[in-house]
C-alpha cells in the first residue's frame, strides 16, 4: 500500500474513532451533571445512585460488551447498532468518575454559595448555571481527562473484539485498522500506533490542555490569609486528602464526609451508619437468592460447573500480572520519585502512557508470541501496569516539599527510609493503582484470553478464563456455534444457553468484583483514610 | 561563642534570576534566642532553609561553629510550620526519625522517643498516629523530634503559626521553660515570624529584613528576664522599633 494512502487511511480510522469518543464524552458529562447534581441536592437519590454507581463503576463493563453488542444488533441495523453499541460501551467506562466528580464538587460547596443563592432568590436554573455548573466545571475537566484515557481503551478494545465477529463488525475505525495491518508487516502496523499516539497527544494538547486552563478560573481558592485550617491543609495530611480525592471513588465515596467542616450537605453518622448496613445486609440477601437459586437449577449448576474453573484460572493469571506489576511499579516510581525527584518530568510521559492503551498491541503480541497464556500475561501486564504506576506517580506528585526536607534534615537513609517514608508515602497510590490496574486487566480479557483475527480465526487462546467464556458464549465464530464444542468439549450452545451462559458468567465476576472490593480494598482504604487524614 | 554566622549570604533563583536576598550578615551566639522577622515573601523561610543546609546559598557562606555548612548535619535541628510528621508513622515513630543519624540500638530509639514525648507531656499517645492529635499536640510532636538528637542548634519555622492563638501561647511558654532549664542541648534558637510580639517575647535578638531583595534593616537586641510582662512600656517600645523598622519598607 502507499505511505501516503495508509496514512490517510489511518487518519480517516482514527478520525471514526474520535468522533464516537467525543460524542460518549459529551453523553458522559451530560449524565454526569443531571445525576451527580441530582444525588448531591436530594438526599433520597443520594441513597440509591451511590451504591448503585460505586457497584456499576468497579464491575468491568467491557466484559458486558458481548451483551451490549447482543441487544443493540438485535434492536438496531448493522451499522448504528454496531456504532451505538461501542459509544455505549465507552459512556460506560467514562460516565461514573465525572458523575462523583459533579457529586463531590457540588457536596463540598461552602455554604455559603447557597446562602448566596437564596438570598437573591435564585430559581434552579439560574442556580444550575452560576453556582452548580460552575462549581463543578474544574473537577469535570480533571475527570474527563481520566475518562478519556479510560475510554480509549474501551473504544479500541471494542473495535478489535467487534472484529472476531461476523456480520457486525465497526468498519472504520483505529482498533480496525491495528487488527487488520497486523497481517501486513510490521511498517504498517509501526505507523498505526504513531498515527494513533498522535491523536493521543493532539487531544491532550489541543483539547484538553485548553480546556484545563479555562477550568482554573473556576477553581475555588484557598484562602490566603493563614488560618489554622488553611496552614492544615498545607500539611502533609492535606496532602493525603487530596490524594485520595483521586482515588476512583468507590473507595472515597466516604471521603467526603470527613474533615469539612463547611460544606453543604453534609449527612449525619447515623445515615452514613444505616446506610452502610443497609448495603450489606442487601448484598447478604441477594447473595442468598443466588445461591439457592442455583442450588435448585441442573442448568445453571452445570454453566457453573464451566464458569467457576474459568473465573478461577483468570482470578489468578490476573493477580499474578498484578503482582509482577507490583515488582516493578514500585522500585520504578520510588526511584522516580524520591531518589531521582524527577518525576515531574515524567509525569506528562507515563499520563499519556496510561492513556495509551494496551490492546493496540495485542494483535502483534498474539501474532508473535502465540502461546496463549503468554498473551494473556502480556496484554494484562501491559493494560494494568501504567494504572498501577500512574496512580503512585499522581498520588506523591503533591507531596508536601517538608517530607523531603525531614528526610534530609534528619538523614533519614536506606532501609529506614524505604520502610519510614517511600512505602509508606505510595500506599494510597497503589490501592489506587490496585483498583484501577486490575480493573484494566479484567476487561481486557475477553480480548487477551480469547483472540480472533479479521478473517475470524483464532490467534492465541488460554485453557480457560471469564474473558474466553464470555468470548464464546454468543459470539458465534465465523466457523459457526462449534467453537464452544472445540474449546470446551461440551455440547453446542442453543441462543438462550448461551445467553444463560453469559448471564451466569456476569454474575460471577460482579459478586466476585464486590466482595474483593468490600473485604480487601474498601477495608484497607478505610485503614488507610483514617491514618493518612484523621 | 559564635554558635550560627551568616557571612553575605545572598540568593536568587537560578532559573528566574529573581534576585530573594542580598548580602545578609549575621550571628546567633551560644544561648542566644534569634528571631528574623520580615514582611511576607521576603525569603524568612528560605534563609532558614540556607542555615539548615537545605538549599545552597547563591552567594556567602553559612557557619557553624566555624565550619561551613553544606547539608543538613545532627548539630542543627529543624522544626516546620506546617509540623511536617509522616501521617503514616505513629507518633513514637515520628519522634525516631529524628534519631536517624544515631548509631543507638533500635531498642534505645524506642526508649529515647517515648521519654521524649513524655517530656513533652504526650505519654500514652505514644501509638497514635498524629491525625489523632490537635494542633498544639503536633506540633509537641515535631519539637520532641527536632530535639531528639540533642542538636546544639534549633531552627524553627513559624512554628506558631498554624495553631490557635491559645495553643500557640501555651506552646510558646513551654518553648521558654524547656530554653531555661536547660535540660537540653540546645543553646541557640533561630526562629522565623511574622508575628512581632512573639519574637519580643522570646528573641534576644531581633532581626529585621526588609522587602526582597532582603537585606538585614535592623538589629535590635531584647532584654529582660522570660517569661515578659507583655503590658510593660518596655515591651512596647521593643514592638514600636520592630514595627518602626518594617513600617519604613512598606512605605518605600
Amino acid at each position: 500500500m502507499d505511505f501516503f494512502a495508509l496514512i490517510l487511511q489511518l487518519i480517516l480510522d482514527a478520525s471514526a474513532s474520535w468522533i464516537r469518543m467525543f460524542i460518549a464524552l459529551g453523553i458522559s458529562i451530560v449524565i454526569s451533571i443531571a445525576v451527580g447534581i441530582y444525588a448531591a441536592v436530594s438526599p433520597r437519590a443520594e441513597r440509591v445512585i451511590l451504591p448503585v454507581v460505586d457497584i456499576l463503576q468497579t464491575v468491568p463493563i467491557l466484559a458486558f460488551f458481548p451483551f451490549a453488542l447482543y441487544i443493540f444488533v438485535v434492536f438496531l441495523p448493522g451499522f448504528i447498532g454496531i456504532n451505538a453499541a461501542v459509544i455505549f460501551l465507552i459512556v460506560t467506562s467514562m460516565v461514573w468518575n465525572i458523575i462523583f466528580g459533579v457529586y463531590e464538587s457540588i457536596k463540598t460547596l461552602p455554604k455559603e454559595f447557597l446562602e448566596l443563592s437564596d438570598l437573591y432568590q435564585f430559581d434552579r436554573m439560574e442556580r444550575l448555571k452560576s453556582i452548580y455548573i460552575p462549581a463543578a466545571l474544574p473537577r469535570i475537566v480533571e475527570q474527563s481527562i481520566l475518562s478519556w484515557s479510560i475510554g480509549l481503551f474501551y473504544l479500541v478494545t471494542s473495535e478489535i473484539f467487534s472484529i472476531g465477529i461476523s456480520q457486525d463488525q465497526v468498519r472504520w475505525g483505529i482498533g480496525v485498522a491495528f487488527a487488520t495491518l497486523v497481517y501486513q508487516g510490521a511498517s504498517q502496523y509501526v505507523t498505526a500506533i504513531v498515527v494513533f499516539i498522535c491523536f493521543v497527544v493532539a487531544t491532550r494538547f489541543l483539547f484538553f490542555r485548553p480546556l484545563e486552563k479555562y477550568s482554573v478560573r473556576y477553581m475555588r481558592q484557598q484562602a490566603r490569609v493563614p488560618q489554622p485550617a488553611q496552614g492544615y491543609e498545607r500539611t502533609v495530611i492535606g496532602w493525603v486528602s487530596r490524594n485520595i480525592s483521586r482515588a476512583p471513588s468507590v473507595l472515597t465515596s466516604n471521603r467526603i464526609l470527613k474533615g469539612r467542616k463547611h460544606v453543604s450537605h453534609l449527612p449525619t453518622p447515623k445515615t452514613r451508619h444505616d446506610l452502610r448496613m443497609l448495603y450489606y445486609a442487601g448484598l447478604a440477601a441477594i447473595m442468598l437468592l443466588l445461591i439457592y437459586v442455583f442450588a435448585t437449577n441442573r442448568m445453571l449448576l452445570e454453566l457453573e460447573s464451566v464458569v467457576f474453573p474459568a473465573i478461577i484460572a483468570s482470578f489468578v493469571r490476573i493477580w499474578f500480572a498484578f503482582a509482577v506489576m507490583l515488582a516493578i511499579a514500585i522500585p520504578l516510581s520510588v526511584y522516580l520519585i524520591f531518589m531521582s525527584r524527577q518525576s515531574s518530568k515524567y509525569m506528562i510521559v507515563f499520563q499519556i502512557a496510561a492513556s495509551i492503551p494496551a490492546t493496540i498491541l495485542l494483535p502483534a503480541i498474539a501474532v508473535t508470541l502465540k502461546s496463549g497464556e503468554l498473551v494473556a500475561f502480556a496484554v494484562f501486564l501491559l493494560s494494568g501496569i501504567w494504572y498501577v504506576i500512574f496512580s503512585v506517580m499522581a498520588s506523591t506528585r503533591t507531596l508536601p516539599q517538608s517530607v523531603f526536607e525531614v528526610k534530609k534534615i534528619f538523614g533519614v537513609k536506606g532501609r529506614s527510609a524505604w520502610s519510614n517514608i517511600y512505602i509508606k508515602a505510595i500506599v494510597p497510590g497503589l490501592i489506587t493503582g490496585a483498583v484501577t490496574g486490575i480493573a484494566a486487566e479484567w476487561n481486557a480479557s475477553i480480548v487477551a484470553e480469547y483472540f480472533t483475527n479479521a478473517s475470524g480465526n483464532l490467534v492465541s487462546s488460554v485453557g480457560t478464563g471469564l474473558g474466553k467464556v464470555l468470548d464464546l458464549s454468543l459470539v458465534t465464530c465465523k466457523s459457526g456455534a462449534s467453537c464452544w464444542t472445540a474449546q470446551y468439549g461440551l455440547p453446542a450452545l442453543s441462543g438462550s444457553q448461551g445467553l444463560m451462559l453469559m448471564g451466569v458468567a456476569l454474575l460471577n465476576l460482579v459478586v466476585m468484583i464486590i466482595l474483593i472490593n468490600t473485604l480487601v480494598w474498601k477495608r484497607m482504604y478505610r485503614k488507610v483514610s483514617k491514618i493518612y487524614m484523621g | 561563642m559564635n554558635m550560627i554566622t551568616l557571612e553575605k549570604v545572598s540568593f536568587l533563583f537560578e532559573n528566574t534570576k529573581l534576585e530573594i536576598m542580598d548580602s545578609i550578615s549575621f550571628v546567633a551566639r551560644k544561648g542566644e534566642f534569634v528571631c528574623i522577622v520580615g514582611p511576607s515573601g521576603c525569603g524568612k523561610s528560605t534563609l532558614l532553609r540556607i542555615i539548615a543546609g537545605l538549599i545552597p546559598p547563591s552567594s556567602g557562606r553559612v557557619l557553624f561553629a566555624n565550619h561551613e555548612i553544606t547539608e543538613p548535619n545532627r548539630k542543627i535541628s529543624f522544626v516546620f510550620q506546617d509540623f511536617a510528621l509522616l501521617p503514616w508513622l505513629t507518633n513514637v515513630e515520628n519522634v525516631k526519625i529524628g534519631l536517624s543519624r544515631s548509631d543507638i540500638s533500635d531498642e534505645a530509639k524506642d526508649k529515647k522517643a517515648s521519654e521524649l514525648l513524655d517530656r513533652f507531656g504526650l505519654s500514652g499517645f505514644e501509638d497514635y498516629y498524629p491525625n489523632a492529635l490537635s494542633g498544639g499536640m503536633k506540633q509537641r510532636v515535631g519539637i520532641a523530634r527536632s530535639v531528639a538528637s540533642d542538636p546544639q542548634v534549633l531552627l524553627m519555622d513559624e512554628p506558631f503559626s498554624s495553631l490557635d492563638e491559645l495553643t500557640a501561647t501555651s506552646l510558646r511558654s513551654d518553648i521558654v521553660y524547656m530554653l531555661e532549664n536547660k535540660n537540653i542541648s540546645v543553646n541557640s534558637v533561630i526562629m522565623v515570624t511574622h508575628n512581632v510580639e512573639e519574637a519580643v517575647e522570646l528573641a534576644d535578638k531581633v532581626i529585621v529584613l526588609s522587602d526582597k531583595p532582603s537585606h538585614v534593616k535592623k538589629i535590635i537586641n531584647i532584654s529582660g528576664e522570660r517569661p515578659r510582662d507583655k503590658r510593660s512600656g518596655q515591651f512596647a517600645a521593643y514592638m514600636d522599633e520592630i514595627y518602626a523598622a518594617l513600617a519604613k519598607d512598606i512605605e518605600q
